[in-house]
C-alpha cells in the first residue's frame, strides 16, 4: 500500500508540475501573440498588396497541388489558385497514381494536352509518366506520375518548378486571393532572409465558396469541427505566432507553405518515408541553417487564409490526429540529435526540448492526469486534494485558454463576426476539456504508440468536397 | 501547501473567469458600435458617391454635404478618393483630392498621427502620401523625432520624396540599411529622371541594397540614357551588380555595341552566361551563332536552355537547331535543342 502512495504522490506530483509548466509557457506566448496580433488590427494591408501585385515587387512561384484521389476537391483548388492576386505563378497538378478519376477530371475541365518536357532530377522519384499542359491557362501544368506517396509527389513538383520559391497546398484546400501575397509578404522584405513561410489555416466546413473563392464564412453546425476550429485558434495563438517571433518553429502547415527551392533541394526535398513530411523538412532546413551558420529564418504568418475541410466524423480526425503525432515523432527523432545541442542554439536548446516534452510526451502526462483523477476517486480520500489541483489546472489549460483564444480572435480578427455564433463556440469551449481532449489525446497517445512499434500508413482522409460537395467538379 | 495552491487555483480560476465574462461583454458592445459606425459609412456613402461623381467629372458646384462631419464621413471619403486614384489617374482629380484633403481631412490625419495605436498612425501616412497631402510635412517631420517604427520611417521616406526631394535623399543617406531591395524599389521608382540621374551618378556611395534597386529600377524605366549607366557596371568587380546589369540591358533591349557582352560567354559565373545568351537575341543570329552553339553545350542546364532559346526564336533558328542535332555529339545539348524544337513546333 505503501508503494502506492508513493506511486500516487510521485507522479501527481509530475502531473502537477507538468501542468504548471505547459500553462506558464502558454500564458507566455499568449501575451506574445496578444500584442503582435492586436499591433495590426485595422491596419490597412491594401497598400502593401497593391504595391507588391506588381511583378517587379515579388518573386515568382510555382504552386504545387498533390493530389492522390482528390477527384471532388482538386478543382476546387485549382481555380482557388488561379483566382489568386499575385504577378507570377505556375501551377503545377501532380496527379500521385490515383485510383479514381482524378486524373480524368483534371484533363477534362483544364483541357490538359499531353506534352514532351525536361525533367531536372533534383531529387530522386518515382516515374513520371506523362506531363501535360493547360491548352487554356498556360501556366497551368498536370503531371502523372506512379504512386509513390505525397511527398514523392511534391518532389516530384519541386524537380518540374521553374520559379525560385515553391509553395504546397493540399488538394483539398482553398486559397484567400491575397494569401500568397501575404504569405510571400517576410521573404520579399527580408530579401531572402526569411527561407520559408508558413500561412494561418482556418476550417472550411461551413463556408460559402464558388470556383475557388470563400465569400462568407459561417461556423459550422457539426460539435467536432467546431471544436477543431477553437483548436485552431490556440494553436495560433499559443504556439505559431510567439515562436516565430523568435525563430524557433518547427512546424509549418503543409497545407500552405512557401519554401525556397534552394534550400529545399539542398535538404533533400520532402522524405518519403516519413509521414509528417513537411514538418521535417521544416526542421531540415533549419539543421542546415545552423550547420552552414548562415543567418535565415523560417516564420509563420498570421494572416494569410487556407481554407481546408477538416474531419466530421471521429473515426476520420482520430486518423488524422493519429497520423500527425506519428508524423511528429517521426520528425523528432529522426533529427534528435539537436536535442539540446548547443551547436544548433535556440532550436536545438529551446524548441526542440519543447516539442519533445509538450507536443510529443504532453498527451501521456495529460492522459495520465485524467487517469489519476478519476483513479484518486477510487482511492479515497488522502488523494482529493492533488486531484482537485489537478481539475483546476485542467479547468485552465482547457477551458480558460479555449475560452480566452476564442474571445482574442474575435477581438483581433474577426472570423465569424456574428453574436450568436460566437456564443455558440465560447460555449462549447466550455466543455472541451470534458470530452475533446481527452479524445484527442487518446488518439494522439495511440500515434505515439503506433511510432513505437514502427508501424505506418497511408491513412487518406475521406472527402465530401468543401465548395458544396465540389460543385465545380 | 496543497491546500492553499487548491484554494488560490480556485481565485486564480474564478478571477479570470470574470475577466473573460467582462471581456465578452466588451466584445459585444464594441460591436454594436462597429456596426453603427459602419451605418455612418454605409449613409455618407449613399448620400455622397453621385455628388462627387458630379463635382470631379462634371465640373459642378462644390457641395458643402461633401464635407466629413465624422470620422465615419472620412473613411467613406477615403473609399471614395482611393478608388478614384486607383483607377482614373487625372491629374486634375488628383488636384482636387489633395485640395480637398489639405482643407477637410487635415485635422483627423493630425489627430491620427498622434494616436497611441499604430495602425492609426500607418494608415494616416499611407492616406498622407494617396492624397498628397503636402500641408501635413511638417507634422511628419515632427514625429520623427519619436521613437516610431521601421514601418513608419519607411512611409515618412515615401511622403518625403513625393513632397521634398532634398530632403528625401538626405535621410535616405541616413537611412542606407534596413530595408529590402523591394522597398528602395518602391522608393525610387517614384523619382523624377533628373533626381534618378543624380542617385545612379553617386552609384559608389550608396549600400549594396540601394545600389541593387537603382540597377532593377533602371530596367524597368526602360529609357535609353541608363543604357550608359549600366554599361559602366559591367566592369565591376560585384558579379551581382554585373549580372544585374546585364539583365537591366535585356530588359531595355538597346543593343548597340554586341563586342562588349562577348568576354560574358565565357565567364566563371553562369549567370553571366545565361545572361548574354539572352541579350544575343537582339543580334542577328549569323553573327551571333557560333556563340550561342557554346552556350548550347554549356555546363549549366539554365544557359544549355536559354541558349536554345535563343537560337529557335531567331529566323532560320528552328534549321539550325536540326542541323546541330545532326552533328553534335554532346548528349544533353542535343536533348535540349530537341525539347525546344518540339516546344517550337508545338507552340505553332
Amino acid at each position: 500500500m505503501r508503494m502506492l502512495d508513493y506511486a500516487m504522490s510521485f507522479f501527481g506530483g509530475i502531473i502537477l508540475f507538468y501542468m504548471l509548466f505547459v500553462i506558464i509557457s502558454y500564458f507566455m506566448m499568449f501575451i506574445t501573440a496578444m500584442f503582435d496580433v492586436r499591433k495590426r488590427y485595422r491596419l490597412d494591408h491594401s497598400e502593401y498588396d497593391d504595391a507588391h501585385i506588381d511583378a517587379f515587387y515579388s518573386k515568382p512561384v510555382s504552386l504545387l497541388v498533390p493530389a492522390y484521389n482528390e477527384e471532388v476537391g482538386v478543382v476546387d483548388t485549382v481555380y482557388s489558385l488561379l483566382n489568386l492576386r499575385y504577378p507570377q505563378t505556375e501551377i503545377i497538378i501532380i496527379n500521385d497514381g490515383s485510383t479514381d478519376s482524378t486524373l480524368q477530371t483534371i484533363i477534362d475541365h483544364f483541357e490538359m494536352k499531353p506534352v514532351k518536357k525536361m525533367i531536372r532530377e533534383h531529387i530522386p522519384t518515382k516515374q513520371v509518366i506523362q506531363v501535360y499542359e493547360s491548352a487554356i491557362y498556360s501556366n497551368c501544368i498536370l503531371i502523372d506520375k506512379v504512386n509513390g506517396g505525397k511527398a514523392d509527389a511534391l518532389n516530384v513538383g519541386i524537380n518540374m518548378s521553374k520559379y525560385p520559391y515553391f509553395c504546397s497546398i493540399d488538394g483539398d484546400s482553398i486559397l484567400d486571393e491575397k494569401s500568397l501575397l501575404r504569405v510571400m509578404k517576410p521573404i520579399i522584405l527580408s530579401d531572402g532572409e526569411v527561407v520559408a513561410a508558413g500561412g494561418n489555416i482556418r476550417i472550411a466546413n461551413g463556408a460559402k465558396m464558388q470556383l475557388g473563392s470563400v465569400y462568407e464564412t459561417r461556423l459550422p453546425e457539426n460539435y467536432l469541427v467546431i471544436m477543431q476550429v477553437v483548436e485552431y485558434f490556440r494553436a495560433f495563438l499559443m504556439g505559431r505566432i510567439a515562436l516565430s517571433k523568435f525563430n524557433l518553429v518547427l512546424i509549418i502547415s503543409g497545407a500552405f507553405s512557401v519554401f525556397s527551392k534552394k534550400w529545399a533541394v539542398e535538404a533533400g526535398g520532402y522524405s518519403a518515408n516519413l509521414i509528417g513530411e513537411d514538418m521535417e523538412l521544416v526542421v531540415h532546413i533549419h539543421r542546415l541553417i545552423k550547420e552552414k551558420k548562415e543567418k535565415k529564418r523560417i516564420e509563420f504568418v498570421p494572416d494569410p487564409v487556407c481554407w481546408t475541410e477538416a474531419p466530421q466524423t471521429a473515426k476520420v480526425l482520430r486518423n488524422q490526429r493519429r497520423r500527425w503525432h506519428q508524423g511528429l515523432i517521426e520528425s523528432l527523432w529522426k533529427h534528435k540529435k539537436m536535442t539540446l545541442n548547443p551547436r544548433y542554439g535556440a532550436i536545438g536548446l529551446i524548441s526542440f526540448p519543447y516539442f519533445w516534452l509538450v507536443e510529443c510526451l504532453g498527451p501521456i502526462i495529460e492522459l495520465g492526469g485524467y487517469v489519476y483523477i478519476v483513479a484518486a476517486f477510487f482511492m479515497g480520500s488522502i488523494y482529493y486534494e492533488i486531484a482537485i489541483a489537478l481539475v483546476l489546472l485542467f479547468i485552465i489549460y482547457g477551458m480558460i485558454f479555449s475560452v480566452a483564444s476564442v474571445l482574442f480572435e474575435a477581438w483581433s480578427m474577426n472570423t465569424y463576426p456574428k453574436k450568436r455564433e460566437l456564443l455558440h463556440i465560447l460555449v462549447l469551449s466550455l466543455t472541451e476539456m470534458f470530452w475533446y481532449r481527452p479524445l484527442t489525446l487518446l488518439w494522439r497517445c495511440e500515434g505515439l504508440f503506433r511510432f513505437v512499434i514502427g508501424k505506418s500508413e497511408w491513412g487518406n482522409m475521406k472527402r465530401v468536397g468543401i465548395a458544396e460537395k465540389g460543385k465545380s467538379a | 501547501m496543497i491546500h492553499l495552491s487548491v484554494s488560490f487555483l480556485a481565485i486564480v480560476i474564478v478571477a479570470l473567469l470574470a475577466i473573460l465574462g467582462l471581456f465578452t461583454v466588451y466584445l459585444f458592445i464594441q460591436r454594436e458600435r462597429e456596426a453603427s459606425f459602419n451605418k455612418n459609412r454605409k449613409s455618407y456613402l449613399q448620400r455622397s458617391t453621385q455628388l462627387w461623381n458630379v463635382y470631379l467629372f462634371e465640373e459642378g458646384l462644390f457641395s458643402v454635404r461633401l464635407v466629413p462631419r465624422s470620422r465615419a464621413d472620412v473613411e467613406a471619403i477615403e473609399i471614395i478618393f482611393l478608388s478614384y486614384l486607383k483607377n482614373i489617374a487625372s491629374p486634375a482629380i488628383r488636384l482636387e483630392i489633395k485640395n480637398f484633403s489639405n482643407r477637410y481631412l487635415k485635422e483627423f490625419y493630425k489627430k491620427d498621427l498622434a494616436s497611441k495605436r499604430w495602425s492609426t498612425r500607418m494608415n494616416a501616412l499611407y492616406r498622407i502620401a494617396d492624397f498628397g497631402m503636402d500641408e501635413l510635412l511638417d507634422t511628419c517631420r515632427s514625429i520623427e523625432h519619436k521613437k516610431i517604427s521601421k514601418e513608419e520611417r519607411f512611409q515618412l521616406l515615401k511622403i518625403y520624396s513625393l513632397f521634398q526631394p532634398d530632403l528625401f535623399t538626405e535621410k535616405l543617406k541616413q537611412l542606407q540599411d534596413g530595408y529590402s531591395e523591394s522597398e528602395y524599389r518602391r522608393l525610387l521608382v517614384l523619382l523624377d529622371d533628373d533626381l534618378f540621374i543624380r542617385f545612379f551618378d553617386a552609384f559608389q556611395d550608396w549600400s549594396l541594397n540601394i545600389q541593387f534597386a537603382l540597377i532593377d529600377t533602371a530596367a524597368v524605366r526602360r529609357n535609353a540614357p541608363y543604357v550608359d549607366k549600366l554599361k559602366h557596371l559591367l566592369s565591376h568587380n560585384n558579379a551581382e551588380i554585373r549580372i544585374r546589369a546585364l539583365k537591366g540591358i535585356y530588359e531595355i533591349g538597346i543593343i548597340d555595341e554586341i563586342e562588349i557582352y562577348l568576354p560574358f560567354v565565357s565567364s566563371d559565373v553562369w549567370e553571366e552566361r545565361l545572361m548574354a545568351a539572352k541579350i544575343f537575341k537582339h543580334a542577328p543570329l549569323a553573327n551571333m551563332y557560333t556563340y550561342l552553339e557554346q552556350l548550347l553545350q554549356d555546363e549549366n542546364w539554365w544557359v544549355r536552355s536559354q541558349a536554345a532559346e535563343t537560337i529557335a526564336e531567331a529566323r532560320q533558328g528552328g534549321e539550325r537547331l536540326q542541323q546541330f542535332i545532326q552533328y553534335a555529339d554532346d548528349e544533353y545539348a542535343v536533348d535540349m535543342a530537341k525539347e525546344t524544337l518540339m516546344r517550337k513546333q508545338e507552340s505553332r
